[in-house]
């Protein structure tokens, strides 16, 4: 165990040394590897921070029950009476009255509201019904819109459905960018190891005759490549905080036009972790392939 | 200690390096392999190591068949060889100390024991005022005598030394076959490629003479 532990040491230390009689090169392979990681951490930000402003709307879509403007006080009663069974999650009644002064309100059009000589908007119901899929929705709303005493029972679902199935694309963009440049990682981390591998060539050599086992050989180059692979994802923390610096000011100021608070928010402790873990273990594994690969070579050149 | 059984070494291409080699040297021996070159003394040194594999017959290295040893289990065999090589194969990347250690850092000894070590090896070979330098700045005969060091720093059982004096002129070669004479005297077992006939009598010692492949004679 301490003698395990002692060749960790060795091995880590080697590779430390190994990165540091190199700057420039290291310095390279990190920036290369950061940039590569900057892409799909960069979107898979800015589609949490898209989802953060999304968020403020109502992500369940509503069905919206117009009620006839000759609708008698049974028919009213009927309609509340099925607003209460189990498939609707909620319902808010909207009388005609609350929803004029909303809209004068809202859109300043009190003006024009003040000319109005009658309320021309009916009485409604707002909606959110405890249906999961599209299709069980429009069938409640439709179910509804039969009623008597409804005039029109409207799922106001598009716009909701079209930007909840963009951030799905989105976030499967991002874990296709993810693989592909985890890939490319592998192979960032293969290339820079296998140069050291090739460069060390009479030193792996040498120990083999002296009885160095192909772990022992192995392990200061996937020291090596888990270091590049780390240097790698804090090359891309900081693209990413470069970026983010860059433009704070034009978000909020695009944000202030709107009259929103909003700012872009940076990624947590554990997303940083988890980014930082991966890249990590790419650069593990791109030397790992290269070295296994590359010590074949040098045994059959023997 | 070693023996050979019926050992045929066939390179590809076809290049009989060694033909029926019987052979048995005893531990604590201390045994010349003489012959031209292309005789198979080298060949023979790298089957003992395990750098080759017989093509046919048997090896067999304290007990254990080369024939039948796994790759895994050749790195812990070669531990109890020490190997000096013509050529030295010297690491020209780190200094005098450091290349000494290195059979010890691929055990896993603890630093400081390691440098303990080195330094006595380094010591008993002349070294230890170059302790710091790179071996390129040492002359073939320092050259050589670290090579030894780096093969007698872990107290393998075995040494073996393929043409160790074959690059040096008389007055170094003499050297260093006094430190194999003192390493024969604590026990060492040394088996000794040479085509060098004068340090085969100023030792004595066995000699086998291999031609072409064949064990033409041996003499006390």
């Amino acid at each position: 165990m301490i003698g395990w532990l002692r060749h960790q040491k060795h091995a880590l230390a080697a590779a430390l040394h190994r990165l540091r009689v190199q700057p420039v090169a290291t310095l390279l392979t990190a920036l290369a590897m950061g940039v590569a990681i900057s892409l799909p951490s960069g979107l898979y930000l800015a589609l949490g921070n898209l989802g953060r402003l999304a968020g403020d709307l109502p992500a369940q879509p509503e069905i919206s029950v117009f009620l006839d403007a000759e609708a008698s006080a049974a028919h009213k009663q009927a309609i509340a009476a099925r607003l209460q069974q189990p498939d609707i999650a909620q319902a808010r009644y909207v009388p005609k009255e609350d929803a004029l002064a909303a809209l004068s309100a809202a859109q300043d059009l009190t003006d024009i509201t003040a000319g109005l000589t009658q309320n021309p908007l009916p009485d409604a119901w707002v909606v959110h019904s405890r249906a999961s899929s599209r299709e069980e929705r429009a069938r409640v709303a439709a179910d509804l819109g039969r009623l008597p005493g409804v005039a029109e029972a409207h799922l106001d679902s598009q716009w909701a459905e079209r930007l909840q199935a963009a951030l799905v694309i989105g976030r499967s963009v991002v874990w296709l960018l993810a693989g592909l440049f985890a890939i490319a990682l592998i192979a960032i981390s293969g290339n820079a190891i296998r140069a050291l591998v090739l460069a060390r060539r009479d030193e792996i050599q040498v120990s083999r005759l002296i009885g160095a086992t192909d772990r022992h050989i192995r392990r200061p180059f996937l020291y090596l490549g888990a270091l590049q692979g780390l240097l790698g994802g804090l090359a891309a923390g900081g693209v990413l905080a470069l970026a983010a610096w860059v433009l704070r000011a034009p978000v909020e100021q695009l944000a202030g036009l709107y009259g929103s608070t909003f700012h872009l928010l940076p990624p947590t402790a554990a997303e940083m972790a988890i980014v930082l873990g991966l890249t990590t273990l790419s650069g593990w594994l791109g030397a790992w392939l290269t070295v296994t690969r590359t010590l074949r070579q040098v045994m059959l050149a023997r | 200690m070693i023996s050979f059984s019926q050992v045929t070494k066939r390179y590809p291409g076809g290049h009989e390096a060694l033909s029926g080699v019987d052979l048995a040297i005893e531990q604590g021996e201390l045994v010349f392999l003489a012959g031209h070159s292309g005789a198979g003394k080298s060949t023979l040194l790298k089957l003992i190591a395990a750098i080759e594999r017989p093509t046919s017959g048997v090896v067999s290295v304290s007990g254990q068949n080369i024939n039948r040893l796994s790759q895994r289990a050749v790195p812990y065999l070669r531990r109890n060889i020490g190997l000096v090589f013509q050529d030295h194969k010297l690491l020209f990347d780190r200094n005098v100390i450091d290349n000494v250690m290195l059979p010890l850092d691929i055990a896993g000894f603890d630093r400081r024991e390691s440098l303990k070590r080195a330094r006595a090896v380094i010591d008993k070979v002349g070294l230890l005022n170059r302790e710091k330098a790179n071996p390129i700045s040492l002359s073939g005969g320092e050259q050589q005598r670290l090579c030894i060091a780096r093969a007698l720093v872990s107290r393998p059982a075995l040494l073996l030394a393929d043409e160790p004096t074959g690059n040096l002129d008389a007055g170094y070669a003499a050297d260093i076959m006094a430190m194999f004479r003192d390493f024969h005297q604590v026990g060492t077992t040394l088996v000794i490629a040479t085509h060098d006939d004068r340090a085969i009598t100023a030792l004595g010692g066995r000699t086998l003479r291999l031609d072409h492949g064949k064990v033409e004679r041996a003499s006390a």
